[in-house]
């Protein structure tokens, strides 16, 4: 098979895929569905103050993996899903932001700086028509970065890696997420080794599986899903239950502000945001591709270079499109560029990709790396079409997104008035109910627990949680390639320090530690939406 | 940045963890050591990741514990990490999800024993009856909505009954979402039985 009947092979496993039903005769894609329901409920959740993406993926995942089963058919609905859930939440965050000054999910924090003061002046409609606008260009600037980067790097990466470098690189990678998430490095580090060493219990390729203390409990290891939710999902919950507990008293009532101004968008107008639009997209995009940085410090990055670039009338801060459309470019373009260490390294560099990760990894049959690029022609490579038929999820979200999406989110503002309280215990119940429905047992619910109480002290004791998550999901990865390049350097105990590209990403590993060790990044913004 | 004292606390805490898996945990609880040689072919064992893992654990400990003694006073950014206002929270919700989850377990099985005979007349067990209403549903129902509702009022600090309404239709909606379309798909705590 050539590269063509490839892109188009996914593009069919997308199209032609398996029938969720038929109209007049014509089968509707059970892929395309779940693209479309996943966009649409990530609007809505990337609207609702408290919750965003990664909490719909996180319990949806279990469930969707129960419904659709361990086949190579679940595929491209869970992952369509997901990568809808995703694109969704981030147009979806900008709506409290603009309308109520509420950021619903912390990327659209730097939105509310211009997106508010809009609404002040009456102008919500037209603050939200330029959000919609910027984040679908940023989005689908990026995704096009990635579906011509991805492939390219990842028949690099294949060429010229051996084990030893592909160990030393995942190194690389766990080492510059522990150091740039977070304020103290020293501290990723740690939470780095911790996933790493949690992750060896009950594996390993001995009858007796390591670390187990000789219970049935751990013998068969830490639920990989279960773990992550527990810590991402459940820690958060924890956190926000505490901290609603202690501001109870303090709990203020969100005004409706009457809209009577200018709340269009021309042609015009949109051609004069394309500059700041095209530099917060380039911003975000490098920005994404990098793991572990997150949209948080995108948003601020093109925020800031919007800002230099701006000569209008209304400063920034003061409520210009301006603002918002550089905001909403940067944080959007960093969804599709994240997804290109995950599709090329086998990496993931966000939350959002920990999920995708997970789902390709229960499901089977899809090992997200380099691997997946082998254009064979001899043979079908599946693992190839389902990265094309993937893309084509995200073409097929970016394509709701610019006829529905605008429409969509003028429509949700109304989820800024579920009160937290009520809202965060039935995720508390909803997050139980997912795990146990896919593991039907009552001791991954008590995992689930124990790994939120984990999440929730290493929130209260500022460890980012980022590096703990995935270290944890590559540890497997990281000691089969450990295995392999010991056994093919014939147990040379300088096998790591062999090959100069080795060495090279291990001497960066540490450099990266040093350089950001030496600055104190106490801004919060500049850490992960994770922790 | 947490306080000098806490960081401190935390570095120590982090360093004992490590010298415990290199020193106790992994020598003890592995089968191969970090290299074996087996009939003269030499590969990677079992304790070898968590070995490194542990000692990597303990080394950044330590550097984090001397980072600290070296940092000022004046540093300091943050509150205490844990208050008496945090361990009280944790203890009331540690006690109210057990009561709950406890309330999910057994509330089927109970009612089962009490009321629930077998098609011939004599006991029947959960197992049997697990797939048939009210039993099905009935730990989820009253440990799902308990604990929905005893969570949101105790971060409210009062009971209040829109919060009952709500609690209700939670539990009714994932009961909707989760086991009405799906035969092949089990709420909690029926896999258990």
């Amino acid at each position: 098979m050539g590269v063509f009947e490839y892109v188009w092979a996914g593009v069919m496993a997308v199209f032609a895929g398996p029938e969720a039903f038929a109209i007049f005769g014509v089968g509707i894609s059970i892929t395309l569905l779940m693209v479309a329901f996943g966009f649409f409920l990530g609007i809505v959740i990337g609207a609702t103050p408290g919750l965003g993406g990664p909490f719909v993926m996180a319990v949806s995942l279990p469930v969707l993996i129960s419904i659709f089963g361990f086949t190579p058919d679940a595929l491209l609905p869970i992952m369509g899903f997901l990568v809808g859930v995703m694109k969704g939440a981030t147009v979806g965050g900008s709506v409290p932001a603009i309308l109520f000054n509420t950021p619903g999910t912390p990327d659209a924090l730097m939105t509310t700086l211009d997106g508010y003061p809009m609404t002040k002046k009456g102008q919500a409609g037209k603050a939200l028509r330029t959000a919609h606008f910027a984040s679908a260009s940023g989005d689908t600037f990026s995704d096009l970065v990635l579906f011509t980067t991805a492939p390219f790097l990842a028949i690099l990466v294949e060429g010229y890696l051996g084990f030893a470098e592909k160990a030393a690189l995942i190194i690389l990678s766990l080492s510059f997420v522990a150091a740039v998430v977070g304020a103290s490095p020293m501290k990723g580090l740690i939470a780095a080794f911790l996933g790493l060493l949690i992750a060896s219990v009950g594996t390993g390729e001995d009858l007796y599986p390591r670390m187990s203390m000789g219970t049935d409990f751990l013998a068969n290891g830490v639920p990989l899903i279960t773990a992550v939710l527990g810590v991402l999902i459940m820690g958060e919950v924890f956190s926000s239950f505490e901290q609603m507990w202690r501001d109870r008293r303090t709990e203020a009532a969100t005004a409706e502000i009457p809209q009577s101004g200018d709340n269009s968008l021309s042609f015009r107008e949109r051609r004069k945001l394309m500059p700041f639009i095209g530099v917060s997209a380039v911003v975000g995009t490098v920005i994404g591709a990098l793991p572990g940085i997150g949209s948080t410090l995108a948003a601020t990055l093109g925020y800031a270079t919007g800002q230099k670039m701006h000569k209008g009338p209304v400063n920034f801060g003061e409520g210009t499109p301006e603002g918002v459309a550089a905001t909403e470019a940067a944080n959007s373009s960093v969804s599709g560029a994240n997804l290109i260490p995950v599709l090329s390294l086998g990496i993931p560099g966000n939350v959002g990709a920990v999920f995708l990760i997970l789902a390709a990894e229960s499901i089977g049959g899809f090992n997200p790396g380099p691997s997946v690029f082998r254009f064979t022609t001899t043979e079908v490579n599946p693992e190839l079409v389902i990265a094309f038929g993937l893309f084509t999820t995200m073409m097929f979200a970016n394509i709701l997104n610019w006829t529905f999406g605008g429409q969509f989110m003028r429509w949700v503002g109304i989820m800024v008035k579920i009160p937290k309280p009520a809202l965060m215990p039935i995720v508390f119940l909803l997050t139980i109910t997912a795990v146990y429905v896919q593991e039907t047992s009552m001791l991954s619910v008590y995992f689930l627990l124990g790994f939120g109480l984990l999440g929730y002290v290493m929130r209260k004791i500022r460890m980012p949680i980022l590096p703990f998550v995935i270290s944890f999901i590559l540890a497997g990865n990281l000691e089969t390639a450990l295995r392999q390049a010991f056994a093919v350097s014939k147990a040379d105990p300088l096998f790591l320090f062999r090959s100069p590209l080795s060495v090279v990403f291990l001497a960066l590993s540490i450099i990266v530690v040093i350089f950001f060790s030496r600055g104190k990044k106490s801004d919060p913004k500049m850490t992960s939406e994770v922790s | 940045m947490l306080g000098r004292r806490a960081e401190l606390m935390l570095g120590a805490v982090f360093l004992l963890l490590g010298l415990f898996v290199i020193v106790v945990w992994v020598p003890q609880d592995s089968e191969t050591w970090m290299i074996e040689t087996f009939r003269r072919q030499t590969t990677m064992g079992d304790a070898f990741l968590p070995m490194i893992a542990g000692a990597l654990v303990a080394i950044c400990a330590a550097i984090h514990l001397f980072m600290t003694l070296r940092r000022n006073e004046e540093q300091e950014t943050d509150g205490p990490v844990f208050d008496g206002a945090a361990l009280a929270f944790l203890v009331q919700l540690s006690g109210l999800t057990a009561l709950c989850l406890a309330v999910m377990y057994w509330a089927g099985p109970i009612a089962v024993q009490l009321f629930a005979s077998g098609e011939t007349g004599d006991a029947a067990t959960y197992r049997q009856m697990r797939g048939t209403y009210p039993y099905k549903l009935l730990g989820f129902v009253l440990g799902g909505f308990s604990l929905v509702f005893l969570t949101t009022s105790l971060i409210e600090g009062r009971f209040k009954v829109s919060r009952v309404i709500s609690s209700i239709l939670a539990v009714i909606v994932l009961i909707v979402i989760f086991d009405l379309p799906f035969d092949n798909i089990l709420l909690p705590p029926n896999g258990d039985w």
